[in-house]
């Protein structure tokens, strides 16, 4: 069966008076926010946001802890995690080299979903509080197995202070802490 | 002190000062205040900040600076499938065709500070001239062959049939009521607050709804709305005959403004410049009529706050039925206002 085609009478604005009307009433409210000196923006690399622990940002590897079962890289939804086959001195056999696979991160790739974290047995994986970080050049964002297990500076904390937000709905507007700095 | 007073009169060598200074200079600088103004006006709607990292103490006004510096130093592009003479002198003309009306109003009450000798008719030439750009704008879009540039250059003329018709009704609401076409009479019959726009608020509204949809000033960019149609007539465009193009629409809303400040907010009213000196005489003068075209451009600027985009149609609609009647109605009034004065 064809559907049915139905006109539907939306109901007009209730004519010239009410145009006139709700048009003033919109440049008021315009007028109102223009003189309002709140503000919502955060003045970011002069402040930088403190993110509570949880935070999923760039990700670091106890190369130590983890045991090589690649869940990581299995659950990895955008496929950013892959393992890498590494021949390292055994620390059972002394003398002896073996060949185990670490994981390394891609972050071209990385969406920040922190799955990776959450499925490790052995919590060989944490986040750091943060992911504002620029790469020069796209090579760059693969990362050695070396790289992943250095905790990445933070550009921002060189330039400005951290702050801690939290918007109020009713007032709109963002209250700042700032902790420490300048 | 001599050389001084000569400087003086060099720079207000009518045409040297009207058109180069306060057309060119005037429109470039308005253009850059009013595209500030635009964004820092929409940043404090939405509570934002706005530009500001380029020059923090100027809130951020260097960051136009900056634009106008890429849009000069970018590679200007034209396509193989364009129409090249009318493609580059469409943008070129249309710039200098906007300056063109303030040459022809009076921005001082003496002749010898005129770039034209005779103001008799000089509402009815810049009402014509200022008619001219679209049609360059739909020129260029048509020399671009490229369907958006098309559709642009389309919605272009629907557009600027209805409003420029207003614009023309509304101002020229002013010649009955003053019983004359000369700019220098309304100005002066407008001394000091017997101002146009308090006398006939219905044309002035309407002619400023005119100037705000037919020069397609940011929430009515139906023309060149960049979700439907690119960039409108502009597609094609890159580098600096881009920026002549978007910088035309400006310049032609500040040259909009010199004749609505000039017929309906009293133009230099209330001073009276004194006869003798080229400063009190035309420069003071020009300047007042200048910001008062700049206060109404930032008028417009605003409204881009607060407005969503109309749609074409929606856009026609509200021309034909309403603002029409509006003007027709301003035209009326300035008739009966005419026969009891
Ligand atoms: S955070 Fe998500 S996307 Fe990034 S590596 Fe881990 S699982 Fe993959
Ligand atoms: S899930 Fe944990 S233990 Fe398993 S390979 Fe990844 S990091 Fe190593």
């Amino acid at each position: 069966m064809p559907p049915r085609v139905a006109v539907k009478n939306l109901k007009k604005g209730g004519g010239l008076f009410e145009g006139v009307k709700s048009n003033i009433e919109a440049l008021i409210v315009g007028i109102k926010y223009f003189v309002d000196p709140k503000r919502m923006t955060l003045l970011y690399p002069k402040e930088y946001p403190e993110h509570r622990p949880g935070y999923r940002g760039f990700i670091v590897l106890k190369k130590d802890v983890c045991i090589s079962c690649a869940a990581c890289a299995r659950v990895c939804p955008s496929a950013a995690m892959k393992m890498v086959r590494v021949t390292e001195a055994d620390p059972r056999e002394p003398g002896k080299a073996r060949q185990k696979q670490y994981p390394v991160i891609n972050y071209q790739r990385c969406i920040f979903c922190g799955y990776c974290v959450d499925v490790c047995p052995v919590e060989a994986l944490y986040h750091l509080p943060f992911h504002d970080i620029t790469y020069e050049s796209l090579a760059d964002m693969f990362l050695t197995l070396e790289a992943f297990q250095k905790e990445p500076l933070r550009p921002v904390e060189k330039e400005g202070s951290p702050v801690v937000y939290e918007f109020d709905e009713s007032a709109g507007l963002v209250k700042r802490e700032k902790k420490g700095g300048a | 002190m001599m050389v001084l007073e000569t400087l003086l009169y060099i720079i207000a060598y009518p045409p040297l000062w009207q058109v180069i200074v306060i057309g060119l200079l005037g429109s470039f600088l308005t253009a850059m205040i009013a595209i500030w103004f635009e964004r820092k006006a929409a940043a404090r709607v939405q509570r934002r900040i706005g530009p500001y990292w380029a020059s923090p103490r100027l809130g951020g006004f260097l960051n136009l600076v900056a634009d106008m510096i890429r849009y000069i130093l970018q590679e200007v592009i034209i396509p193989r499938t364009v129409d090249k003479v009318p493609f580059v002198l469409a943008p070129v003309a249309a710039f200098v065709v906007s300056i063109m009306p303030i040459a022809f109003v009076p921005l001082s009450p003496y002749e010898k500070f005129w770039p034209v000798p005779d103001m008799q008719y000089s509402l009815l030439i810049a009402l014509a001239i200022t008619t001219v750009p679209p049609l360059l704008a739909v020129i260029g879009g048509w020399a671009s062959n490229n369907k958006f540039a098309v559709i642009g250059s389309l919605r272009e003329s629907y557009v600027i049939t209805a409003y420029e018709l207003i614009f023309v009704i509304a101002v020229l609401s002013a010649a009955p009521t003053f019983l004359t076409l000369n700019v220098l009479h309304i100005v002066e019959a407008q001394s000091p607050f017997m101002w146009l726009a308090f006398l006939n608020p219905i044309a002035f509204l309407a002619a400023f709804l005119a100037v705000l949809m037919s020069t397609s000033a940011f929430p009515f960019e139906i023309p060149e709305s960049e979700h439907e149609v690119v960039a409108g007539p502009y597609t094609e465009y890159s580098g600096i005959l881009y920026a002549l193009n978007m910088g035309g629409a400006y310049v032609r809303r500040f040259i909009y403004a010199v004749l609505i400040s000039l017929v309906f907010l009293g133009g230099w009213a209330p001073y009276v410049p004194p006869s003798e000196g080229p400063l009190f005489a035309i420069i003071v003068p020009s300047i007042i009529v200048a910001v008062k075209a700049l206060i109404v451009v930032l008028a417009m600027s605003f409204l881009r706050a607060v407005y969503g985009r109309y749609r074409l149609d929606q856009a026609l609609d509200s021309a034909w039925r309403l603002v029409l009647p509006l003007a027709l109605i301003g035209l009326g009034w300035g008739i009966a206002l005419g026969l009891i004065m």
